[in-house]
């Protein structure tokens, strides 16, 4: 990368700095800077599903039938009850499993299905995982146990909008669907505002989880960068630079949390125009 | 769960296994990253090394396309026989323990001593070791041997990867490291004489081998007919020669 | 009885207690130094002293504001490398890269942030009145401390800390995928992973050691409501009962 830059620039960066910015800047290191797409893709995707399930959560917790209640009620409490890791990595394996028991179903023989006893049930039943489909599975996951949290900060929200506006709008003969889409769900982003801005901190600290989930991430490349190596043909030979890489993600998370609170602040102000202060 | 979500994750799973109908064909090599020179990560961070190169060169052999994936070594049984990939080129030892779950195609390499590595001046007496920290890398047969020819009077710390026993030595937290002998060599070398072996060398496990589901019988035999090949042209030889400074010949005419 | 202990699910939680115990072990080691730290931290967030409560917000912020997945890496590297120059000569080598001490450390260094943050939001919470009248009754410092201050900022922030322990228990389920294993000294995540890679079963293996993470937080639930309890003895009338899962955010 370095014969990029005009002559003037390296030889004012002195050689020492030429080399650390050559180092820098090979290949290995391009990648890890790369490899923070999938933990904006996880944070970002996660997220979106992480609303889409909250919504879907908190809409069963207050809903007339009980079976639904009940559901709303056991995903928040199973979810939010157990380590966000160990759900994390639950699912994909789960899920995986059962693609592969439907495939199973189709392409097995009857024989073979009743003589199984490992895992798949037949070789044909086998799903092959591009990182792609990891990438999918792991922001669904994602979305489904920050969905649990979020779906706890909506119900509240929901419950935070005055019952007067919903009696008017009721009055104006709005269908019990329309009062919840229209006004009831509008209405309550003010409320959940700090909650959800909550779970996002979560969800954003919980994307260094994505080495576990097959993905290599920023985590996995830092690993790699930091590791000690004695060999001249796999590269630069140094010592255990780990602590040093880790630093740096320390720093990028604390800094990524940093622009999330400004970020949320700005819509928090944006959200709250022309409701009633009382300071 | 409503209707959206389960479209959604029939979505999902249709465009998945589209994805991998069309590359049905396709062998996927499974191998560590973290295993030099055997298979590595360089500077460029490209995958490279002993088993790279091979591998490559199988797959040129039998005509096949070919993908790596890059699996952390605790799992590489397990998601094989999973099925995640279908092959594993990964400095994997030959054994007998591990015949009961997966089967290997012939050797590309032949067995070689394991050793153990200590810092410089460290006296240890392995007739009698006692109280002793040793680092292997889990589910190896170092590990395996360690736990059961020390591990009752000895600590024996297992790491994810081989480099994190080098890291721990070079800080102080281990006695010593029991490695592949292949793997340590470069190593013992490169640590302008910080790091020293130590101690007898001990047999253990077999040459090194692709490892394969046990119903692969056709995959198998390719492997083995493509492994034949390349030993008999000298392609193998060359890059051990490559490799791991000057070995062999070992499968030469 | 034989039927009984051949089922499957039986199997696993007889298999699974031990690592259970390690789990008990990280959070039970990491409370009694947290607690302290974290009523120290609020204090000093809350102190007068601008460089005092500096230091402590940017501490709670930057604990609270990246992983505890990278804060394991990171310590466990960081000691490493201090291991010759400093744990060495001090002699404390031995367990200063243990994972049965440096995992709670950094569980005590993480949760602390986060206790922190809630005992400071409950120190600002403190109702004015009481304070001023301690000042008129002419208390000292340490006389005002002990009789308003502290009792009123455990009183408040009871619920959200009780929140906070089953969040440090949970998180004790990354300490070995960071730290080395020694010997067979294995968690319930780490054996349940073991477990899954034999027989593939992960509904069974990662069910019963959610069933374990889900038991053990209704208990320290209980123990703390308990507490609870006795703390607002005196506020009989309007003392709640604390629900399972108040409010679930960390």
């Amino acid at each position: 990368m370095t014969e990029l830059l005009p002559q003037w620039l390296l030889s004012w960066l002195g050689e020492d700095w030429s080399a650390v910015l050559a180092y820098i800047t090979n290949g290995k290191h391009l990648a890890w800077y790369a490899s923070l797409q999938y933990t904006l893709i996880a944070a970002f995707v996660g997220a979106a599903l992480a609303l889409l399930f909250g919504l879907m959560g908190a809409a069963m917790k207050q809903a007339r039938l009980a079976p639904l209640r009940w559901i709303g009620n056991g995903y928040t409490t199973l979810v939010r009850g157990v380590p966000d890791v160990l759900f994390l990595l639950f699912f994909p394996l789960a899920f995986e499993q059962a693609v592969e028991w439907a495939i199973a179903q189709a392409v097995c023989t009857p024989e073979q299905l009743a003589t199984a006893t490992g895992w798949p049930l037949c070789a044909d039943a086998q799903w092959y995982l591009s990182h792609a489909a990891y990438m999918t599975m792991a922001c669904v996951s994602f979305g489904l146990v920050y969905g649990a949290f979020a779906a706890n900060v909506i119900h509240g929200a929901l419950q935070a909008v005055p019952k007067g506006q919903l009696e008017a709008a009721q009055a104006f003969g709005l269908s019990q669907r329309q009062v919840f889409w229209r006004i009831q769900v509008r209405q309550m982003w003010v409320y959940a505002l700090p909650g959800l801005s909550n779970v996002w901190m979560l969800l954003l600290k919980a994307t260094s989880l994505l080495s576990l989930l097959q993905i290599e991430d920023i985590v996995v490349w830092a690993d790699r960068l930091g590791a000690p190596n004695y060999l001249a043909m796999v590269g630069a030979v140094h010592g255990d630079w780990r602590w040093k890489y880790y630093l740096v993600l320390f720093l990028f998370y604390i800094l990524m949390t940093l622009l999330s609170e400004k970020g949320f602040n700005w819509l928090q102000a944006r959200a709250s125009r022309g409701m009633a202060r009382a300071n | 769960m409503n209707k959206k979500t389960l479209l959604a994750i029939a979505l999902v799973a249709a465009v998945s296994m589209v994805g991998s109908a069309s590359a049905a064909d396709k062998i996927r090599l499974g191998t560590e990253g973290a295993y030099a020179p055997y298979n590595f990560v360089n500077d460029d961070g490209k995958l490279a090394g002993f088993e790279i190169e091979l591998g490559d060169a199988l797959c040129a052999a039998i005509k096949a396309e070919c993908e790596w994936v890059v699996n952390e070594w605790d799992s590489i049984i397990p998601n094989l026989v999973a099925g995640n990939y279908d092959a594993i080129m990964a400095g994997m030892s030959i054994t007998d323990e591990r015949k009961k779950t997966i089967t290997f195609s012939d050797e590309y390499m032949p067995v070689d001593p394991s050793m153990y590595i200590a810092a410089k001046g460290t006296e240890l007496s392995f007739d009698s070791l006692e109280g002793k920290r040793i680092g292997v890398q889990g589910a190896t047969i170092h590990a395996a041997f360690a736990e059961e020819k020390y591990g009752k009077t000895n600590t024996i710390k297992s790491y994810e990867k081989a480099d994190q026993t080098l890291a721990d030595l070079m800080a102080g937290n281990l006695d010593t490291v029991l490695a592949d002998g292949d793997y340590l060599k470069p190593i013992v070398e490169g640590s302008a004489g910080e790091i020293a072996f130590v101690g007898p060398q001990e047999t253990i496990g077999g040459g090194i081998g692709i490892g394969m589901r046990q119903d692969q019988t056709d995959l198998h035999e390719k492997m083995n007919a493509g492994l034949a090949a390349l030993k008999k042209s000298g392609k193998v030889d060359e890059l051990i020669a490559k490799y791991f400074d000057g070995k062999g010949p070992f499968y030469g005419e | 009885m034989d039927a009984l202990l051949n089922n499957d699910i039986i199997q696993d939680i007889i298999l699974l207690a031990k690592p259970a115990l390690f789990n008990i072990y990280f959070a039970l080691a990491a409370i009694p130094l947290g607690f302290p730290f974290a009523i120290i931290l609020a204090l000093g967030k809350n102190s007068k002293n601008s460089l005092l409560s500096h230091l402590s917000a940017a501490y709670v912020y930057a604990f609270r504001g990246s992983p505890l997945f990278i804060q394991f890496f990171m310590f466990y590297s960081i000691a490493l490398v201090l291991n010759k120059p400093l744990w060495k000569p001090l002699g404390i080598d031995e367990f200063m890269l243990h994972p049965l001490f440096l995992g709670p450390l950094v569980l005590v260094l993480n949760t602390s942030a986060y206790a922190a943050e809630i005992f400071y939001g409950a120190l600002r919470a403190i109702p004015k009145g009481e304070v001023e009248a301690a000042r008129a009754m002419g208390m000292n410092k340490w006389h005002e401390f002990r009789t308003v201050t502290w009792p009123n900022m455990i009183r408040l922030a009871w619920p959200a800390y009780t929140n906070e322990v089953v969040f440090l228990f949970h998180a004790t389920a990354l300490v070995y995928f960071t730290l080395p294993v020694i010997n067979d000294q294995k968690d319930l995540m780490n054996k349940a992973g073991e477990l899954f890679e034999q027989d593939y079963n992960v509904f069974l293996h990662f069910s019963v050691a959610a069933l374990y993470f889900l038991a053990i937080s209704m208990v320290i639930f209980w123990v703390f409501n308990r507490i609870y309890q006795r703390l607002t003895q005196h506020l009989r009338q309007d003392a709640k009962k604390m629900a399972f899962k108040p409010n679930y955010l960390r």
